[in-house]
């Protein structure tokens, strides 16, 4: 039980900088997912938070404690590895036992808890094996239970289902998500897939270059990106990025097609952002705009169309009986609703009068 | 094309080739291999089965090369007795390996661990010059040695020889030691360290198991080095703290060289070696490859 609060950490190797001067402050009980792309500085985050990774400067509070100078062992977390860190010389049972017995659990209470949490992660039945026979899915769960099986003050995972097939990563997800709820532990959990952040988070911090961009729920970071960086990182299909002006109202491709009205004050450059989901396809001559199809995919759940729009490509989401071909033309409509307006020289979001 | 009869065995240069590649090829060379194998193997052995068979043959049979003679175990008494006294000198050079290794492996754990796990200034420097020492040829260091044995009272003490045999093993140790500890990976540590361990724990319990294999195949090698060092213990005793290799020169007497008490000394020495090599074959090979692999 507690919450994490860091303060203004910055973590420096050298010249090159891995988390630049970042507040974040993480509720109890709350799951925060730190999301970005590779490299950002996810995993310093963590390790710093874990102990692992001194920071150059700033302070880390977990609880009323200002656990910079504690060591790892004393910090009271749990952490899940990417590579998941099991301890190949011992049985499973013995990986999950091992952060009771080594912080001096009494013997007896040691093997209810561990049978507890090898059945909370269905591992009962390999308790007497070692991790090497064990599939990747395994290991995982593992490592999953020897984190659960203290009731640690934070639970800190890095990229635990990075690993896993696409299948099995989607059932572990749930697992995780269910497991979290169920035990309600300040967690912070580490991924750069934007599905297992938008599923499993109550708040997503988003990184790129060790700056957090934008911190919010899920909802927010979605629906209201932050910058144009979030609102591409965001979303699958990434959300569409058209280069264009604003005159009079009226957004207008760089090719000059009059678009779409959006109000504000004129703009000789602008980025306008919209989702695959939120532009509608019609017949030609009945939306916004006619489009030739550049290509037609069909994922099943829905239909993909990839159509030429003066110079660039853009993606939009069909009704999943339309069938098109290549070269067809169809009017596409945009939902007012949800259009985003972006500086091009800095990213920022700009905000719609009105909007 | 039922045609029964046998094709012409012409083959064109193409084909010939052909002959040569694949399978055919790579059966030949395995053949090539083996014979090989077993001729290195033979060349190795042979001094040792000689040897092996002169421990039982009396003086005058050692000069006949014959396979059939009556055995006698009488030359592994008489190396034991005045004025051989071979058992003074197994002892010795039992003590000098076992306190060797049992001080040499744990401090060499230790720094491996250091090396392998913390930067330190000047870490190459340091890992290159403990190595370097070791291309020292050791006459070159035998009379310092041995002033300074002197003048300390270490001259002809089974500690002053523990003291040179540990200088020459460490090296090779610490090298062995901390490429095993560089194969365990960090992940697995920082885990331990999290879950609740001081980094004496991790050692304890992660880093030295998981190295283990690499710790048997270190004490093995600093054992055998021990065990037949003999210059530095030539020169540095000459009555009490005399070990087997020495004791062997025992054998070269007026009336020539015994081959029947040599050999049967040569067999005590290199008893042990088939025993350990035996007992621990399983690690050995199995911490050879690791280091190797890493
Ligand atoms: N020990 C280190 N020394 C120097 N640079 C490092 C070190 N660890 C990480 N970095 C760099 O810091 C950046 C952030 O790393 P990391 O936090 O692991 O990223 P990710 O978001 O992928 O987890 C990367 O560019 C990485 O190369
Ligand atoms: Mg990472």
């Amino acid at each position: 039980m507690a919450e994490i609060r860091l303060k203004n950490l910055t973590k420096r190797w050298g010249d090159f900088i891995g988390v630049d001067d970042q507040s974040l402050d993480i509720h109890d009980e709350e799951f925060l997912v730190l999301l970005g792309p590779s490299g950002c500085g996810k995993t310093t985050t963590m390790r710093m938070i874990a102990g692992l990774e001194d920071p150059t400067a700033g302070e880390i509070w977990i609880g009323d404690r200002m656990v910079n100078d504690d060591l790892p062992k004393d910090r009271d977390v749990a952490m899940v590895f990417q590579n998941y860190g099991l301890y190949p010389h011992m049985t499973i049972y013995d990986n999950i036992a091992y952060p009771l017995k080594v912080r001096g659990t009494p013997k007896a209470d040691i093997k209810p808890r561990v049978e507890r949490a090898a059945e909370q992660v269905e591992l009962t039945e390999f308790l007497h094996r070692k991790p090497k026979a064990l599939s990747g899915g395994q290991r995982q769960r593992v490592a999953l239970a020897r984190a659960i099986v203290r009731t640690p003050k934070v639970f800190l995972m890095d990229e635990p289902l990075s690993n896993l097939d696409a299948k099995l990563r989607v059932t572990m997800r749930a697992e995780l998500k269910h497991l979290s709820r169920a035990l309600q532990i300040t967690t912070v959990y580490v991924t750069h897939d934007q599905i297992e952040a938008m599923t499993l988070a109550d708040r997503v911090a988003v990184m790129r270059h060790g700056i957090i961009q934008q911190l919010g729920t899920p909802d927010d970071i979605y629906n209201d990106p932050a910058n144009m960086f979030v609102a591409g990182f965001i979303g699958s299909p990434a959300m569409n990025l058209i280069n264009g002006s604003v005159q009079s109202g009226m957004f207008i491709t760089t090719g000059g097609t009059k678009l779409v009205g959006i109000g504000g004050p004129d703009r000789e450059s602008a980025i306008l952002g919209v989702r695959a989901d939120d532009m509608s396809v019609h017949d030609a001559g009945e939306g916004d705009i006619d489009v030739t199809i550049y290509a037609f995919e069909n994922t099943g759940e829905s239909t993909l169309l990839t159509v030429q729009w003066g110079k660039q490509r853009v993606i939009a989401r069909g009704d999943r009986h339309l069938r098109k071909e290549q070269d067809d033309v169809v009017g596409i409509k945009l939902n007012p609703d949800h259009l985003y307006l972006f500086d091009p020289e800095s990213g920022d979001r700009i905000r719609m009068g009105g909007a | 094309m039922t045609d029964q009869t046998t094709p012409e065995i012409e083959l064109s240069e193409a084909q010939a080739s052909e002959f040569w590649t694949g399978k055919r090829k790579q059966r030949f060379w395995r053949s090539i291999q083996a014979i090989l194998i077993v001729l290195a193997a033979f060349v190795m052995l042979v001094p040792i089965i000689w040897i092996f068979l002169a421990s039982f043959k009396s003086h005058v049979e050692v000069y006949q090369l014959r396979l059939f003679f009556t055995p006698t175990l009488e030359n592994y008494g008489t190396v034991f007795e005045e004025p051989y006294n071979l058992g003074a000198k197994l002892y010795n050079s039992t003590i000098v390996a076992f306190v060797t290794v049992a001080f040499a492996i744990p401090i060499a754990t230790m720094a491996a661990y250091s090396f392998s796990r913390f930067r330190l200034k000047f870490e190459t420097t340091i890992l290159v010059v403990i190595l370097a020492t070791q291309f020292v040829p050791a006459v070159v260091i035998i009379l310092p040695f041995f002033i300074m044995f002197r003048d300390l009272g270490l001259l002809d003490t089974r500690i002053g020889l523990i003291m040179v045999n540990l200088a020459i093993v460490m090296p090779f140790a610490i090298w062995m030691i901390k490429g095993f500890i560089d194969g365990i990976p960090m992940d697995t540590e920082e885990a331990a360290m999290v879950d609740g361990s001081s980094r004496l724990q991790v050692i304890k319990n992660i880093v030295l198991p998981m190295a283990a294999p690499g710790l048997v195949t270190a004490s093995i090698f600093c054992f055998i080095l021990a065990w037949n060092e003999f210059l530095f213990a030539l020169f540095l005793t000459n009555r009490d703290a005399v070990t087997l290799p020495i004791g062997l020169a025992l054998f070269r007497g007026e009336e020539g060289d015994l081959w029947n008490l040599l050999s049967a000394a040569g067999i005590i020495i290199m008893a042990p070696m088939f025993v350990l090599a035996l007992a621990i074959r399983k690690y050995f090979v199995q911490g050879m490859t690791m280091g190797a692999v890493r």
